[in-house]
């Protein structure tokens, strides 16, 4: 973890992409600051930890089981509250984009509660329905609801209508028009309000849980602030980041290569999004 | 040759004294598309519309597709009011009109799956139309994978997959180069003559329509209203550009058919 097995790696590292190779070395880099500030700045660790303090505190979490239990609580929390405000955002969206009475009748509200940001709501939710999931599920969907909403309304109103014209013509019922046009065409923006939802949940999943919960990555960071354990502080953060980098090569990126960059409407682009 | 066919014919569109009016909410703007308009169309002919831009031929075949109703006069089908779209009144447009997430075989076989025809039959069924489309090496494939004129013909067995009654197409062939446009035509003349059909073909091409065609209607410009029927008698076995373009019989028709649109322009 220092500049030695920095400068140890290089050789080695021949077969992987040069991309992959600067992506290593700027992250070794950045360990390397880390600790030349430690040596400079010179405070305790619990003020200032450096990178051996965090990896012991790692170990430490691994070991005891707190670290699983804690990441498996929030991914958990995280995937049911992301579903929940995927599939009423799919659902809203649809129903505003095709039906003017919709439209009209939800378009004022729905603006309205966008701008008022998720953190407002957390004390509120949690006076009335207390800590725990209930009120982290309601702050987080409601986090990704709305971008989720508003690309598939862009998804559905940029749809060709010759497309829609086309499948009535071959015999269509309106369940089919949507299941065969609406909802494919809408993919590629869904998955974009997916994808800025989902970065959008992950802030809020960690203020949620520092504010309303017992467990998870933000509770961890929450406590370890409070008991000076800032090794544990820096733990949870790189746990965040590795999550989210696990997330994105995982889940997002294979969905949106099985779908938009497959039927040609968006080309497959080298860099992050 | 069918238009020996169409005298004792039964029409199988009737349209009747039909005015077509485009209203625009937004701007509370009307305009009258199609005008009066009576036309038969007989079964198994091929009845191409020709008129210049602006003469609402796009919008007769929405009528008759159902995605509009019209204002006044009526629009049947088999003697029943056409209302709304249907697999019976199959359409090919000029956008192709291919989901660009599907394959060709996807694509082809969709009439038959909103049906519920199992997936093993349907595919069998698709692959034949891919065939006589002759597009077999390309039936895996996407539709940005394919050219202007394989996209058309994927659209023509899409729609011919699905056994409608009629066969509308909006002006199909405009979207792609000269050469292709030629091929496609006779095409299209070798497929419906192997599987008869009723055909109304728009176009604003009158070369187009007079080698096509059984029967040439020709509108007026905005609001559209028929000008006249031209008859083409022309056997179906010389319907070939590389030596129709020759027939006096053609020259004189196209130049008659010409006539007529212009005539109205002037």
């Amino acid at each position: 973890m220092t500049d030695s097995v920095a400068i140890h790696l290089r050789p080695r590292t021949l077969w992987i992409s040069r991309a992959q190779r600067r992506g290593t070395a700027g992250i070794l880099a950045v360990l390397l600051l880390w600790q030349i500030s430690v040596w400079i700045i010179d405070l305790p660790p619990y003020f200032y930890p450096a990178p051996r303090d965090v990896l012991a505190a790692f170990g430490e979490l691994i070991r005891n089981g707190i670290l699983i239990e804690y990441l498996a609580d929030s991914s958990w929390r995280y995937a049911v509250s992301v579903g929940t405000g995927l599939s009423l955002g799919i659902i809203f969206g649809l129903l505003i984009g095709l039906s003017g009475f919709w439209s009209r009748l939800l378009g004022s509200i729905i603006r309205f509660f966008y701008a008022i940001v998720e953190v407002a709501w957390i004390p509120l939710l949690v006076i009335w329905i207390g800590y725990g999931f209930p009120t982290i599920l309601i702050a987080i969907s409601y986090v990704v609801f709305f971008p989720v909403l508003y690309n598939t309304l862009t998804g559905v109103q940029t749809i060709q209508p010759v497309l829609i014209n086309a499948v009535r013509t071959l015999g269509a019922s309106r369940f089919q028009v949507l299941t065969s046009v609406i909802l494919p065409a809408a993919l590629p923006n869904i998955m974009t309000g997916l994808r800025v939802g989902a970065g959008f949940a992950f802030r809020g999943l960690i203020f949620a849980e520092m504010i309303a919960a017992g467990s998870g990555l933000g509770f961890l960071i929450f406590d370890g602030a409070s008991t000076r354990q800032t090794d544990r502080v820096v733990v949870g953060m790189i746990m965040m980041g590795l999550l989210w980098l696990l997330m994105d090569r995982l889940l997002l990126r294979p969905i949106e290569r099985a779908t938009i960059e497959r039927w040609g409407l968006v080309r497959a682009q080298g860099g992050e999004s | 040759m069918n238009t020996a066919a169409l005298t004792g014919g039964t029409p199988k569109i009737s349209i009747r004294d039909m005015t077509l009016v485009h209203v625009n909410e937004e701007r509370r703007q009307s305009n009258v598309a199609v005008e009066n308009l009576t036309l038969d169309i007989m079964e198994n002919e091929f009845l191409c519309v020709v008129g210049p831009s602006g003469c609402g031929k796009s919008t007769l075949l929405s009528a008759i597709a159902g995605f509009m109703q019209p204002q006044t006069g009526t629009v049947t089908m088999n003697g029943e009011r056409i209302t709304k779209p249907g697999a019976d009144r199959g359409v090919v447009f000029q956008e192709y009109a291919l989901l660009p997430w599907k394959t060709v075989l996807d694509n082809v076989a969709l009439g038959l799956k909103f049906r519920g025809v199992p997936r093993a039959d349907r595919e069998a069924k698709a692959m034949e139309y891919i065939a006589m489309a002759r597009l077999t090496e390309a039936a895996k494939k996407y539709p940005h994978e394919l050219s202007g004129g394989m996209r058309q013909r994927a659209a023509v067995a899409r729609t011919l997959a699905n056994t409608p009654e009629i066969m509308m197409m909006d002006e199909p062939f405009a979207a792609v180069d000269a050469q292709t446009r030629l091929s496609l035509q006779e095409e299209l003349l070798r497929v419906w003559n192997d599987n008869p059909i009723t055909v109304l073909f728009i176009t604003h091409s009158v070369e187009e329509a007079v080698f096509l065609a059984d029967r040439v209607a020709v509108l007026t410009p905005g609001p559209g209203k028929l000008r006249e029927i031209v008859e083409i008698d022309i056997p179906r076995n010389a319907r070939h550009w590389d030596t129709i373009t020759s027939d006096p019989e053609f020259i004189a028709l196209r130049d008659r058919v010409m006539a007529l649109v212009r005539d109205q322009n002037g």
